[in-house]
C-alpha cells in the first residue's frame, strides 16, 4: 500500500523524532542523526524527510512559541503519532523475525 | 554571543531567493532552521564559509515540494479550463445552432481572407525591396507658359547621372527601359520585351539571383540577366549561364552572355524584368541625340536616396541642377527655366495605388478598387458577426435561468462576461479552422475568376493574424450578449418575471436590419455594376470589330527611321495578303498603325496658327482600313484605293477633330490649322467611333494613308503603342485552329523569322475593361456569400421565433387563427425590417455608385428597377429560407404545443 512503506532514512528520522520526543524539530533532528550515527545530512533531506512522514501520519506537528535565537522565528515541533509507533514496531519486529531465523552458521565462527 | 558575532548576518539577497519561492507555509521553519544553522556556523566556522553553507541550503531548500504556485494563477486557469468546456458542451447541446454560426463565420471569414490577400498585394507593391525607403521615382514636369503641362515617368537619359552627380543625396540611381525586340537568330525568332537596367539594379532592387554571378551580374556591357522562367523558356532545362542569347537592337543583331539568372519578380512590383541588359549599351541602344536631350524622354530613373532623407528637402537643390544644365535653352521662353521644368520624386511604395502621379511601364492600380474591395471583404465578415450576436442574444431568453443559479452561487459580472467571451470565442476559432480550409478550396477558383494569381502565405505572421482575427471576432461578436447576461437581475431570473426586454429587442432587430441593409446593398451595387459592364461591351463604338483578326507586322531589315518602317512593313503586308486572299474564308484585309482595343496611340502635339496648342491622335492606314471596319461617313468620302493623290495627301478627319480644328462646317478640301504641315487636304470626316476605351471621351483623331506632311508639322510626339502597321481581316470560319492553319504558311512566307502572333479584336476590346470586370467578379462572389450568410443567420433567427411562440401560437390557433393568420402574424415582423433596410440601402447605394460610375464617359444610369429587382430578390430568398420553419409552425396541431408545461 501506498505510503505506508517506511524507508531507511525517514526510520531513522522517525526514530529519532521519537528519541528527542518534545524537542524534535528540523536542526535538533539533524544534530541527533549526525551525533548517533555520524551521517551528515543537509537540512533540507530532514525537511522533506520530516513532511513526508507527516504526510504519512507517522509523525503530527504543531509550531512552537517564539524564539529569541533564529531572528525569533518560531520551530516546528514533531511527535511520533501511535500510528508511528506501530510502523516502528512493525519493522522492528520484522526485522527481529528475520534476524532469529539467520542460522547460526552463517556466522561463521 | 558576543556583539560582533551577532552583526555577522546570512547574505541578505539569499534570504530575499527564498522568501521569493517558498511557499508562506513553510517559510518560518526552513528560514528559522537556516538562520540558526548559520549562527551555530558563525560560532564555529569561519563568517565565509559560513555564509557559502547558508547560500547552499537555501539553494538545497529549492524543490518542487517547497516552491510557491501561486494560488490566483491557478484559479484563473481552472477557471478557463471550466469555461472551455461549458462552451464545448453548451455548443455541442445546440448543435444546429452552432453549426449555423460555425458555417456563417467560417463563410465569411473564408470571404474576408480572399479579399484581404488580393487588398494585400495591392498596396504592398515593392515592399519586398530592404532599402524601399528609400528608394524613390523621379518624374519629370514640363509646364509651358501657353499652359501645357506635361507630367511624365519616362525621364531623359541624362537625368539619372545629373541627379548623381549633382544632389549628395542620391547615392544610387537605377534607370529602366523596355522595348520590344526579336529574340534569337535565323528562323523563329520570337517577338519579346527587352529590358535595359543600370548595371546597379540587382543592388538596389531586392531580386534574388539564384545561379551564375551574383555579385554583379551585369558588371559587362555583354551580360545579359534572365529570370527563372525565361531561363526555361528559351534553354528549357539546359543549364543558361555562360550562354549566347541573340537579340535584335535597331537594325542588328547583338549577342549577350546570360551572366545570372533570378528568381521571377513578384507580381507585386513596378520594376518587372524579364530579359535584362546593362544600360552601358546605351550607345547601341540610343541615338546620340537622346543620350544628352532634356526634352527626349525614355527610362524610369529610380534612385536610392541617404537614409532618411526627405525627397521634398531636395528639390532647392534639383532646381539649382536644373538651371546649370538647361540654361540657355529657349524652349519656356523668357523664364526661369528651373520654375518650368520640374523633377519630383515619389516614394516606391506608394506607386502603385497614386493614381495623380502618370503610369510608368507598370499601370498604376486604382485605389478606389482597392478599398471598395477591402470595405466589402469587412462587410462580409460584419453580416457573418452579426449573425452571431443575434442569435445569441435570442438564445440569452432561454439561459437566463443558467445566469440566475450561477449569480446565486456567487458568479460576478465579471466571471460571466469572460464564460460567454470564451463561448464566442470557441465559436470564433472553430469557425478560424474551417474558414482558412475554406480559403485554401476556393483559391484556385477565386484566382481563376478574378484572374489573379494569389497564394496563401504560410509564416509567423499569418499565423499571428489569424489568431488576432480570432480574438477580435470572438470579442466583437461575443462582447454584446455577454453584457446583457451578466447583467440579468437574479431575483427577476429567479422568480419568473420578465425584465424590460425593449432595449435588447431594439438592439438585435437594429443589428438585422442593418445586416439586411448590407446584404441589399451589396445585391444592388453587384446589379448596377453588371449592367454598366454589360453596358459597355454592347455599346456601338462606331465601328464593326465582329470576327477581326489582328496581326501584327514587321519591318524589313535595315528600315532604321519611322516611316520607312511603316512603309516596308505596309509593303510586307501587301505581300501577305496577296497569299492570304485566296482563302475565301477571310476577308476585309486591310492595315493600320494602330487597332481598336491598343491603347497608346500615337498623340501629335503642333501650334496652330491661331496661337494655340493642339493635341490629336493619328491613325496610319490603308485605303480599306476604314471600310474593313465599317466605319461610316458623316461627310465626304472615304478612302479611294485607285487614286494616288489620296494615298499622297488625303486626310479623313473625325468628327471630333473637325470641330477642335474648326473646320466642321464644309471642311472638304480644307488643311489642318498649322502652317509647317506638307501637303495634305481634308476628303473626308468619319462619323465617331470609340477608338480608345469607354473610360475617355473621343479624341481628335486624324486619319492619313501619308504620314509625311502630318509628321512635318509637329513638335510633339508622344506613343506607347509602336506604331509599325498591323494587319486585319474579318475571319468567317468556325474553328479558331482553322485561323493558325489559314495563317501560317503565308506567314512563313513572307516572314520566315518571326513568330505569328494573332489575336482577336473584340477579345482585346473586352480585356480594355478587365479591372471593371475583375472588381465586379469579387464583388459577385462577395454578394453570393454574403446572401448565403445572412440566410443562415435568418434562419436561425426563424427557428428561435417559432421555437419562443410556440405557446402563443398554439392558443391562438385554439381560439380560431387561421395558418394564414399565424402565418402573416410570424412574417411581417421578419419583412418589415426587411422593407426598412431595403428603403435604408437605396441612398447610400445610389452615393456609392455614383462615385463608381463617375469613373466612365459612358455610363448607366442607376434606374428604380434595380432595386425593386434586388428588393424583390432578397424578399424572395427571406421567403425560402424563413418559410418553411414558418408555415411548420402555423399548421402545426396546437394541442402538441399546449399539452405541456
Amino acid at each position: 500500500m501506498k505510503g505506508t512503506y517506511l524507508g531507511e532514512f525517514e526510520e531513522l528520522v522517525l526514530l529519532t523524532v521519537g528519541v528527542l520526543y518534545d524537542e524534535a524539530y528540523g536542526v535538533a533532528v539533524m544534530d541527533e542523526i549526525k551525533n548517533e550515527t555520524g551521517r551528515s545530512v543537509n537540512i533540507s533531506a530532514i525537511h522533506s524527510a520530516l513532511r513526508r512522514l507527516e504526510e504519512k501520519g507517522f509523525v503530527k506537528s504543531k509550531m512552537g512559541g517564539a524564539t529569541n535565537e533564529r531572528g525569533g522565528r518560531r520551530k516546528r515541533f514533531f511527535v511520533l503519532t501511535s500510528y508511528g509507533k506501530k510502523a516502528l514496531d512493525e519493522a522492528q519486529s520484522l526485522r527481529m523475525k528475520l534476524y532469529d531465523r539467520i542460522p547460526n552458521v552463517a556466522f561463521g565462527n | 554571543m558576543s556583539k560582533s558575532q551577532r552583526t555577522i548576518v546570512p547574505p541578505k539577497w539569499a534570504d530575499r531567493f527564498l522568501e521569493l519561492y517558498c511557499k508562506p507555509e513553510f517559510l518560518e521553519e526552513i528560514q528559522g532552521d537556516a538562520h540558526e544553522l548559520f549562527e551555530v556556523r558563525v560560532a564555529s566556522l569561519s563568517a565565509g564559509k559560513a555564509k557559502l553553507l547558508f547560500i547552499w541550503d537555501i539553494l538545497r531548500f529549492f524543490k518542487w515540494s517547497n516552491i510557491r504556485t501561486t494560488k490566483v494563477n491557478s484559479n484563473i486557469i481552472a477557471m478557463t479550463a471550466n469555461n472551455f468546456k461549458i462552451a464545448f458542451r453548451i455548443l455541442g447541446r445546440k448543435k444546429a445552432n452552432t453549426l449555423m454560426n460555425v458555417l456563417g463565420i467560417s463563410i465569411g471569414l473564408a470571404c474576408f481572407m480572399l479579399i484581404s490577400l488580393y487588398v494585400k498585394q495591392e498596396v504592398t507593391y515593392d515592399g519586398f525591396h530592404s532599402k524601399k525607403d528609400d528608394i524613390y521615382r523621379a518624374w519629370v514636369k514640363e509646364i509651358y507658359t501657353d499652359g501645357r503641362v506635361f507630367w511624365d515617368i519616362a525621364t531623359p537619359l541624362p537625368l539619372g547621372p545629373t541627379l548623381g552627380e549633382n544632389i549628395p543625396e542620391v547615392e544610387e540611381f537605377v534607370q529602366i527601359s523596355s522595348r520590344p525586340t526579336l529574340v534569337g537568330r535565323g528562323e523563329g525568332r520570337i517577338a519579346d520585351q527587352l529590358d535595359i537596367v543600370t548595371s546597379n539594379f540587382f543592388e538596389v532592387f531586392d531580386f534574388q539571383i539564384v545561379s551564375g554571378n551574383s555579385q554583379d551580374p551585369l558588371g559587362e556591357r555583354t551580360n545579359a540577366v534572365l529570370t527563372q522562367s525565361y531561363a526555361r523558356k528559351y534553354f528549357g532545362d539546359n543549364d543558361p549561364i555562360g550562354e549566347t542569347i541573340s537579340v535584335q537592337i535597331g537594325s542588328e543583331i547583338r549577342d549577350f552572355i546570360v551572366s545570372a539568372v533570378s528568381e521571377d519578380p513578384p507580381l507585386n512590383t513596378n520594376v518587372p524584368f524579364n530579359l535584362a541588359i546593362s544600360m552601358e549599351n546605351k550607345d547601341i541602344l540610343f541615338s546620340p541625340g537622346a543620350l544628352n536631350a532634356w526634352f527626349s524622354i525614355n527610362p524610369e530613373t529610380y534612385v536610392l536616396l541617404r537614409e532618411g532623407t526627405n525627397p521634398e528637402d531636395l528639390s532647392p537643390k534639383t532646381k539649382v541642377m536644373i538651371k546649370s544644365v538647361l540654361d540657355g535653352t529657349n524652349t519656356f521662353g523668357d523664364v526661369p527655366v528651373e520654375d518650368h521644368y520640374v523633377v519630383g520624386f515619389q516614394p516606391i511604395t506608394s506607386i502603385h495605388l497614386d493614381d495623380e502621379v502618370p503610369s510608368g511601364r507598370v499601370a498604376v492600380g486604382n485605389p478606389q478598387y482597392v478599398y471598395i474591395l477591402g470595405a466589402i471583404g469587412l462587410l462580409v465578415l460584419v453580416i457573418a458577426c452579426i449573425n452571431y450576436t443575434t442569435l445569441s442574444i435570442g438564445q440569452s431568453f432561454k439561459r437566463s435561468k443558467e445566469v440566475g443559479m450561477r449569480k446565486v452561487v456567487g458568479a460576478e459580472s465579471n466571471t460571466l462576461v469572460w464564460q460567454y467571451l470564451t463561448e464566442s470565442t470557441v465559436v470564433a476559432l472553430l469557425s478560424m479552422i474551417f474558414g482558412v480550409l475554406f480559403t485554401f478550396l476556393m483559391l484556385p477558383i477565386f484566382n481563376d475568376l478574378a484572374q489573379t494569381s494569389l497564394v496563401i502565405p504560410v509564416n509567423l505572421e499569418s499565423i499571428v493574424v489569424v489568431l488576432v482575427l480570432v480574438a477580435a471576432i470572438g470579442l466583437l461578436s461575443g462582447i454584446y450578449p455577454a453584457l446583457i447576461l451578466s447583467k440579468l437581475k437574479v431575483i427577476n431570473v429567479l422568480r419568473g418575471t420578465t425584465q424590460s426586454v425593449f432595449n435588447r429587442q431594439m438592439i438585435r432587430r437594429g443589428m438585422v436590419v442593418f445586416q439586411f441593409l448590407l446584404t441589399v446593398f451589396l445585391i444592388s451595387s453587384t446589379l448596377i455594376m453588371r449592367k454598366q459592364l454589360v453596358y459597355l461591351q454592347n455599346q456601338d463604338l462606331g465601328f464593326n470589330q465582329d470576327a477581326m483578326i489582328s496581326v501584327p507586322l514587321y519591318a524589313k531589315d535595315g528600315s532604321t527611321r519611322l516611316s520607312q518602317q511603316i512603309t516596308t512593313a505596309m509593303e510586307n503586308g501587301e505581300s501577305l495578303i496577296g497569299e492570304l486572299s485566296r482563302n475565301p474564308q477571310l476577308t476585309d484585309f486591310a492595315m493600320g498603325s494602330h487597332v481598336f482595343g491598343t491603347p497608346g496611340w500615337v498623340q501629335l502635339g503642333f501650334d496652330a496658327n491661331t496661337g494655340t496648342y493642339l493635341t490629336f491622335n493619328l491613325l496610319i492606314v490603308d485605303p480599306n482600313y476604314l471600310d474593313a471596319f465599317e466605319i461610316e461617313m458623316a461627310q465626304g468620302r472615304s478612302y479611294d484605293g485607285s487614286l494616288a493623290s489620296d494615298k499622297e495627301r488625303g486626310v479623313v478627319l473625325n468628327e471630333t477633330a473637325a470641330e477642335y480644328f474648326g473646320v466642321s462646317e464644309d471642311p472638304i478640301g480644307k488643311k489642318l490649322p498649322g502652317d509647317e504641315f506638307g501637303d495634305h487636304q481634308i476628303i473626308g470626316v468619319a462619323k465617331d467611333f470609340n477608338f480608345e476605351s469607354l473610360h475617355s471621351e473621343i479624341r481628335p483623331l486624324v486619319i492619313v494613308q501619308n504620314p509625311i506632311p502630318i509628321f512635318m508639322g509637329i513638335n510633339d510626339f508622344n506613343s506607347n503603342d509602336t506604331v509599325v502597321p498591323k494587319l486585319v481581316f474579318r475571319y468567317h470560319g468556325a474553328s479558331l485552329l482553322a485561323v493558325e492553319n489559314a495563317l501560317s504558311p503565308a506567314w512563313s512566307k513572307i516572314f520566315p523569322d518571326e513568330e505569328l502572333n494573332f489575336s482577336f479584336v473584340e477579345e482585346r476590346l473586352q480585356n480594355q475593361y478587365q479591372n471593371e470586370a475583375r472588381v465586379n467578379k469579387i464583388v459577385s462572389i462577395a454578394t453570393a456569400l454574403s446572401i448565403l450568410i445572412a440566410s443562415l443567420g435568418l434562419l436561425g433567427l426563424a427557428i428561435l421565433v417559432v421555437n419562443t411562440k410556440v405557446k402563443e401560437i398554439g392558443i391562438r390557433k385554439v381560439l380560431g387563427a387561421s395558418p394564414r393568420i399565424i402565418f402573416s402574424l410570424l412574417f411581417r415582423g421578419f419583412s418589415l425590417q426587411l422593407l426598412l433596410a431595403a428603403i435604408l440601402s437605396v441612398p447610400i447605394t445610389i452615393y456609392l455608385m455614383n462615385q463608381w460610375l463617375d469613373d466612365f464617359q459612358y455610363r448607366i444610369s442607376i434606374g428604380v428597377e434595380m432595386f425593386v429587382f434586388s428588393g424583390v430578390l432578397s424578399l424572395t430568398i427571406m421567403l425560402l429560407v424563413v418559410g418553411y420553419h414558418v408555415i411548420n409552425a402555423a399548421r402545426a396541431n396546437p394541442v402538441r404545443a399546449l399539452r405541456t408545461e
